[in-house]
């Protein structure tokens, strides 16, 4: 298990702006926590500023303005870079070297000792999948291996925090699986991993916390309980037209489904309130077809976010210029 | 240290990986083999192994000519043309990728996210890129030193000169090849201006050589003109003014006037010359000295005599009273090389080296301003 620090968040922004030249204005007062042991999903339209974000944090880009801290030290605190793992979108490895020399590569650039290196490479190769090309050069991988290799490359220095920046970019299904299976095993061992992704399916099944980047700024930040609870409903379907008693019920909507369905809708997250519904259905003789629970899922919330509430449209993709939004 | 020997490792891995670092090889090799297959015995020179020999009384084995040949051989041609030109536009074409490909996305992201500081990293990747030329010069000056030894004894420890003297001219064009590659991120173009950059030196070398040699040229001439004046003069004094002597004086006098004249020429010339090699001197002075850094070598070991290869390969060297060998060419013509030879021998390690080396800070302080301040 890794040694968690006292309270202290794993990552601990505020204010977090970036203008790029030519008045580009990236990100626009970033604010975000993301607590240890737990996998942190940042999601966002193409242009919203997630990878500048994560770049930010890893020293590769310089923000124009920048507060908060990252495993207890200031952002862009270089010491602190040996104990966080990072795998950027479309990292490209030197050609001349094999699996293995790419993890010994980056793991010595991370400070570790040699003996350290060649105990892991071993181990990570067989984490990922990669142990039979360890010796072959990185220029005959294919994209899903370069990912694989990426993830390992990512997890040589024993990170307490792993930042991945579209990790399962040209994997297939089975890899995207045993990618999912290390990210949550490192989240059992107590390391925080901060996921950037558009695969929002992959990122509803591990993540605990989310947030999404819309232009710049931070629209939604938290559990995916807590930002889906006001869309929480159960849905009841049955046969016919509702029950007149039902048409009076303001706590329940109704709406057809088909010609001869109806869709019953009760908002709220507890089961307590539905249950005299459904014995006065029953009692009414109506034919139930279905009942269940239901709430927004991730692609739900992504699209309300990403949507202006004014004109029912989605935001132009892109950063904002000049400061303002577009 | 950790990060110093990975980096150290990578750089070696990356020149292995390229063709052209073992094709410069190659070629270095059979430049060693030429050179070492050229060989001397008691009746003359031997080429190729012994397979062409050509009779010479000077030149055989032990003989000092022989010494000296082989060494201008190697300070000429071998340190002049091969690895001063060749191997080193070999080697630029070679190293210039490199940065480019480091600060490339995706790849600089992965160095930069650890914990190491940009300046460090810059400079730590630009020190290990010279690399390709230090390893190629160190191996080629130990072979050149055991054909030395083996062909004539001499066990000149001065050919390991040639390895800080060709790194740092390299060094200096590859500072602006790093600047031009970290500003535009293109390896082609950060090639062309580097060589062009290079050719302007060349050009501006070439510029004041040939306003040195017409000024040492045109001062010999001056004083000469002077010395027939005052030789005229000291004649026409000894002479009687007197009718019977009237016509002898008249040409003196003639020639004295000749010869003023002659002096009040090249002193014009040597006036309009002053303000362009002032200029050129400016030029220059903010330029890297690449042939005069090399030059050093040269300047160095061939110090015990003004004996050019030149003047063996056409019989043109004698030996003087002393027994020390010298070229037998006019004394004017050798008084004209000399002086100019003292023009450049004249110019101290700090304008050579130092200026040049203001020059290769200058770039790398650009480049790492740029590298430090980029946000990738």
């Amino acid at each position: 298990m890794v040694k968690q620090s006292n309270g202290q968040m794993a990552i601990d922004l505020h204010n977090v702006q970036k203008m790029y030249r030519g008045k580009v204005h990236a990100l626009r007062g970033i604010d975000m926590q993301v607590h240890p042991g737990e996998i942190f999903g940042l999601l966002g339209p193409n242009g919203a500023g997630k990878s500048t974000l994560v770049k930010i944090m890893m020293t590769v880009v310089r923000p124009t303005q920048a507060s908060g801290t990252m495993l207890g030290r200031p952002v862009g605190h270089k010491p602190t870079l040996g104990r966080v793992g990072y795998l950027p979108e479309h990292h490209r490895f030197p050609q001349y070297l094999t699996g293995a020399q790419v993890l010994d590569f980056y793991a010595a650039m991370a400070n570790v000792s040699r003996t350290e290196r060649r105990r892991r490479t071993a181990e990570l190769l067989d984490v990922v999948g990669m142990s039979e090309w360890a010796n072959k050069k990185i220029s005959s991988y294919s994209k899903g291996m370069l990912q694989r290799v990426g993830l390992a490359q990512a997890l040589m220095n024993d990170p307490q925090l792993v930042l991945l920046d579209e990790p399962t970019d040209g994997v297939d299904p089975v890899g995207r699986r045993e990618i999912r299976d290390v990210l949550v095993r490192l989240r059992d061992e107590g390391r925080t991993v901060f996921l950037n992704s558009h695969l929002l399916s992959e990122l509803e099944l591990v993540c605990s916390r989310v947030a999404i980047l819309v232009q710049g700024e931070v629209a939604m930040q938290g559990s995916l309980d807590d930002l889906t609870s006001e869309s929480r409903r159960y849905e009841i379907l049955i046969l016919g037209s509702p029950p007149g008693w039902v048409k009076e019920n303001a706590d329940v909507r109704h709406e057809p489904v088909g010609v001869d369905r109806t869709r019953l809708v009760m908002q709220g997250a507890e089961p307590g309130p539905v249950q005299p519904i459904v014995d006065r259905l029953r009692s009414d003789g109506t034919t139930i077809v279905s009942l269940q629970p239901v709430r927004e899922n991730l692609e739900d919330l992504f699209l309300r976010a990403v949507t202006d509430p004014s004109t029912g449209k989605a935001y132009k993709p892109g950063a904002a210029r000049n400061g303002g939004a577009s | 240290m950790t990060q110093f020997k990975a980096m150290l490792i990578d750089a070696y891995r990356e020149l292995n990986s390229r063709k052209l670092f073992w094709v410069v090889l190659a070629i270095s090799t059979m430049v060693m083999l030429g050179y070492a297959s050229m060989g001397f015995d008691e009746t003359g020179i031997s080429y190729f192994f012994g397979i062409w020999h050509v009779d010479n009384d000077q030149i055989r084995e032990g003989s000092p000519i022989a010494r000296m040949l082989y060494r201008s051989i190697f300070s000429t041609f071998i340190v002049g043309i091969w690895l001063a030109w060749a191997a080193v536009i070999l080697a630029l074409i070679s190293t210039t990728t490199i940065f480019p490909d480091f600060i490339a996305g995706g790849a600089i992201d992965l160095v930069l996210s650890k914990p190491i500081s940009r300046l460090r990293l810059f400079f730590t990747k630009y020190l290990l890129s010279l690399l390709f030329v230090l390893l190629q010069v160190a191996i080629f000056c130990i072979g050149v030193f055991l054909c030395m030894g083996w062909r004539t004894g001499e066990w000149n420890w001065l050919i390991f000169a040639a390895i800080p003297l060709i790194t740092l001219f390299y060094s200096y064009l590859y500072s602006f090849n790093v600047f031009i590659g970290v500003w535009t991120r293109s390896a082609l173009t950060a090639l062309l201006l580097t060589l062009l950059l290079w050719f302007s030196t060349f050009g501006i070398n070439m510029a004041e050589l040939t306003i040195v040699q017409i000024q040492v040229g045109t001062q010999l001439s001056l004083e000469d003109a002077v010395d027939d004046r005052d030789r005229f003069v000291a004649s026409l004094n000894r002479i009687e003014d007197t009718e019977d002597n009237a016509r002898e004086r008249a040409g003196l006098q003639g020639q004295i006037s000749h010869k003023e004249q002659a002096a009040a020429e090249s002193k014009e010339l040597l006036e309009d010359l002053d303000p362009w090699m002032k200029r050129i001197q400016a030029v220059k002075y903010v330029f890297p000295k690449t042939g005069e850094t090399v030059g050093l070598l040269e300047r160095w070991l061939k110090r015990d005599t003004d004996v050019s290869f030149s003047d063996i390969m056409s019989n043109n060297v004698t030996m003087n009273e002393e027994g020390d060998l010298i070229p037998a060419r006019n004394t004017r013509d050798r008084q004209a090389e000399s002086r100019t030879i003292e023009f450049y021998e004249s110019r101290s390690m700090w304008y050579v080296i130092g200026t040049s080396l203001i020059f290769e800070f200058v770039m790398l302080g650009l480049a790492a301003f740029i590298f430090v301040r980029r946000d990738y």
